[in-house]
């Protein structure tokens, strides 16, 4: 088949790229222990409040600046309402939702997967500044969706 | 009527060399947009990384 010069030069390019892209996915994925916010745990949404951890939310300490926030989220508000660590801990979040799908944001930080009923959907983030560091539902879940937020305070 | 199976002389016609044709706009078009789509995808990938 004859390719124009160009055409041989841009579809290398295009070529390289997805080689590159690639690499790169597979390198986040590996290397730097990129995954998906859902750990394919389950749970029934109708027992959340039954089922531990989840029937205490809040704070497990499991290291000595590290935490396991066991959290749920419900129309319209998130469980436990405040959260507060001292600076420099790591929260790992582990959120599932009681009724229908909520979001979890923590703005401008990398903290953002829909919360799904029946799931539970973790993230983990190490807080290096103090400060109250808004969470917030960006899926819309219902009438008094624009209320529901809850803080982490930092020290 | 039966179609003519030899190529008429008006088809013959439009076969041209292409690498004479000019495609040098299209060439430029095509490396800048995929220079816009790579500056973009570099951007945001270093917001990730920078807030990670």
């Amino acid at each position: 088949m004859h390719l124009h010069r160009y055409e041989k030069i841009w579809l290398w390019l295009g070529g390289a790229g997805l080689a590159i892209f690639i690499t790169l996915l597979a390198i986040n994925a590996f290397a730097m222990g990129m995954q998906p916010p859902s750990d394919m745990q389950m749970i029934d949404p109708q027992k959340v409040d039954q089922t531990p951890p989840f029937d205490k939310p809040g704070l497990k300490q499991i290291g000595e600046k590290e935490y396991d926030a066991y959290m749920t989220a419900f129309a319209f508000s998130y469980a436990p309402s405040v959260i507060e660590v001292p600076v420099g801990s790591k929260i790992n979040f582990h959120v599932t939702s009681k009724d229908v799908v909520h979001g979890f944001e923590i703005p401008k930080t990398n903290i953002n997967f829909m919360v799904v009923p029946g799931h539970v959907n973790s993230a983990s983030m190490t807080f290096d500044k103090p400060g109250e560091y808004l969470i917030l539902c960006n899926e819309y879940c219902g009438a008094g969706h624009h209320v529901m937020a809850t803080k982490i305070i930092v020290k | 009527m039966r179609p003519d199976p030899t190529p008429s002389k008006k088809n013959q016609e439009k076969q041209v060399n292409t690498d004479t044709e000019p495609l040098k706009g299209t060439f430029t078009s095509v490396l800048l947009l995929g220079a816009f789509i790579v500056v973009c995808w570099v951007a945001v990938f270093a917001l990730f990384l920078n807030r990670a």
